[in-house]
């Protein structure tokens, strides 16, 4: 395993967590940004709200969720934990279409703002943009573009996105449409450097273009990469932090987890290049058949409401 | 025997080798989805009548007992068939491979296979370890020098790009197995980026997954199983191999095959056009997009998750279980 000897030291503790560029928005954003989903799998909505404050109170000010994420408990607890102080957090949600029309997205924006009890979001994203039509399906007539145009227009939501895990050639399609993109999300990690990677494919181009990049599943969504030995937790989210990305999401459902990130995040300090290089490469075995990135090779991470719309067999029938 | 037309089964050139064999192939993993080894004899024998003569299997299929089935099955009859099995060490060593190959003959009854495939190589990093030293390709030119195997090949079904990775190892395959149907044809194409290849090789190209491997378009409607057979035994290929567990499935693959003339470009057309809106997000063709068709010497191999409700995993298993029975069953 890959542990953090030779390697520069980390944050240090008690000093501030850099603050990004979110793109061309104007925003400001955490290196570290708190993910949904895992806000939904915490033992309770006592811990999550806990989560949410001490992430807001160490200066994280990013916050990722999805209409669809245990049937919106993640964005209910999101929402109960900034009462009062949405004005210091960056909000971001997405949209589950999954191919489906203008109005299913607008009447999950409407569900989504209610259960986060905002008036607007500062981020809206189409969700899981993983089946290989997806991108036809988003920008057909009538389609989950149209939505997302109209709710800015509306000012329901600021900056406009989308999100998916499996293909960078998936996303580059989504990018060939000359569509107002202000966000992309996507798996990096340092197995994803050196397989179907979205690091070398589809990293370059969003920043060439001044979109954001927000960064996701730095451990292999689970943890995989650290349960399976190829790195050291903190050298996994070192290195995904060290992308040029704006924010690095990571999926945090304990105060311990919090803690541990945060103490990555304070006063990062990127590695260098020869460092990162170092990383690629011992990661470069265990990245080759993509066993630690099931996102990409298993149905493991793709969601049942997608998987209905596209006709494939739900999770419990297909669980890997 | 059968309610079939009688007329002879095709058979065609195996790539650039002066044999023949019969346009239509017996898959062998099906065969142990039949009830007990009495039908599953029954079955290959009346396949052998009705004028098949290429038989699939593979050493990991319901570990090991569609072998030994197909072993029964053929007893008197080995030389009136091609043989086919498969080799199942997904990346590991040589001497696995051999061991497999001595296990499989000695299930099939058998001293020679006809022809020996590499099974399942669906992993980007799988044709590396194919060709490194020591690894299976050493297997396969050893076990041909000793007369154990005639022709080697290989199979996969998830990505075109894999399969042309082994090409580009420049080891001498005789035969390359792929998914071929009418979904294929528009997604993530082995119809389009494989075949030719290999037609151009003078490789024998040997279809598989002509109803998609468990049969789904045909439940959910999209075309008849005789209309995805047809497809696949159109295309420029050796052989379609098809899985049989039953007499009626038996039955309908030779109503197909006997006196089977291929379909015209435009039917073909036609029914790739009917396919289309479903290949676009592979939802029939699940071995190309998950593991579901991944065997479990595959994923231990890589170290991905078992699913527990595959069959070879239950077997497993099973094998595992204090029963106080032996284990294989004694006969």
């Amino acid at each position: 395993m890959l542990g953090a000897a030779g390697f520069a030291a980390q944050g240090q503790s008690g000093a501030e967590i850099p603050k990004r560029r979110l793109g061309r928005t104007g925003l400001e954003v955490s290196a570290l940004g708190i993910g949904g989903y895992h806000l939904g799998s915490a033992a309770s909505d006592t811990e999550a709200t806990q989560i949410v404050n001490e992430a807001l109170d160490a200066g994280v000010n990013f916050f990722d969720n999805a209409w669809e994420y245990h049937s919106g408990l993640s964005e209910e607890r999101l929402g109960r934990a900034l009462k009062g102080k949405r004005d210091r957090a960056v909000v971001m949600t997405k949209v589950c279409t999954h191919g489906r029309d203008k109005n299913v997205a607008m009447r999950q924006l409407e569900e989504s703002l209610t259960r986060l009890q905002t008036d607007h979001l500062d981020v809206w994203q189409i969700h899981e943009v993983i089946y290989e039509n997806d991108p036809e399906l988003i920008f057909a007539p009538n389609g989950a573009a149209e939505a997302l145009l109209e709710a800015k227009q509306q000012g329901k939501v600021r900056f406009l996105g989308f999100t998916g895990h499996k293909d960078p050639s998936i996303h580059l399609k989504m990018l060939s449409h000359s569509f107002p993109f202000d966000s992309v999300q996507m798996p990096l990690n340092c197995l994803d450097a050196t397989f179907r990677s979205f690091e070398t494919k589809v990293l370059p181009e969003v920043n060439r273009r001044g979109i954001a990049a927000l960064g996701m599943k730095s451990l292999g969504g689970s943890g995989e990469l650290v349960r399976e030995g190829a790195v050291v937790v903190i050298m996994g989210l070192r290195y995904a932090m060290s992308l040029p990305v704006a924010v690095t999401i990571s999926g945090i459902d304990s105060i311990e987890v919090l803690h541990q990130n945060l103490e990555v995040a304070r006063g990062f300090q990127p590695f260098s290049a020869a460092e990162m290089q170092t990383i690629r490469d011992a990661c470069r075995l265990a990245a080759s058949d993509g066993h630690l990135e099931l996102f990409k090779t298993t149905k493991k991470y793709d969601g049942d409401l997608g998987r209905e719309m596209h006709g494939f067999p739900s999770s419990a029938e297909l669980p890997v | 025997m059968p309610d079939t037309n009688g007329a002879p089964i095709p058979l065609r050139e195996f790539g650039r080798h002066d044999v023949k064999i019969s346009a239509i192939g017996f898959g062998g993993h099906h065969l142990g989805d039949a009830p007990d080894e009495r039908t599953a004899v029954r079955l290959v024998r009346q396949a052998v009548d009705g004028g098949i003569t290429f038989f699939d299997n593979c050493w990991e299929y319901h570990r090991g007992k569609t072998e030994d089935w197909m072993g029964a099955g053929l007893k008197g009859v080995r030389d009136r068939v091609f043989l086919m099995t498969k080799v199942c060490t997904h990346g590991r060593d040589k001497a696995l491979a051999l061991r497999m190959l001595d296990e499989s003959l000695h299930r099939f009854r058998t001293d020679h296979l006809d022809l020996w495939q590499i099974h399942g190589v669906c992993f980007d990093n799988d044709p590396d370890l194919f060709i490194r030293k020591g690894g299976a390709a050493e297997a396969l030119e050893q076990a041909k020098k000793e007369g154990k195997v005639r022709f080697v090949g290989f199979t996969g079904h998830k990505d075109p790009s894999i399969h042309l990775k082994m090409l580009a190892t420049g080891f001498p395959f005789d035969s390359v197995q792929m998914p071929l149907n009418a979904f294929d044809a528009n997604f993530h194409s082995f119809e389009q980026q494989v075949l030719p290849e290999l037609n151009r090789r003078g490789i024998a190209a040997l279809g598989m997954k002509p109803i998609c491997g468990h049969g789904t378009p045909v439940q959910k409607g999209v075309l008849t199983g005789e209309e995805a057979l047809r497809y696949a035994m159109s295309l420029p290929v050796t052989t379609t191999i098809t899985g049989i567990d039953k007499p009626e499935v038996l039955q309908q693959a030779l109503k197909v095959a006997q006196g089977f003339e291929p379909l015209q470009p435009s039917a073909m057309q036609a029914l790739r056009d009917r396919c289309r809106q479903y290949a676009a997000d592979g939802r029939f063709e699940l071995y190309k997009l998950s593991l579901q068709f991944d065997n479990p010497e595959a994923r231990l191999a890589h170290g991905f998750p078992l699913d527990t409700q595959q069959v070879e995993v239950r077997e497993m298993i099973r094998m595992g279980d204090n029963s106080g029975h032996p284990y294989p069953p004694t006969k």
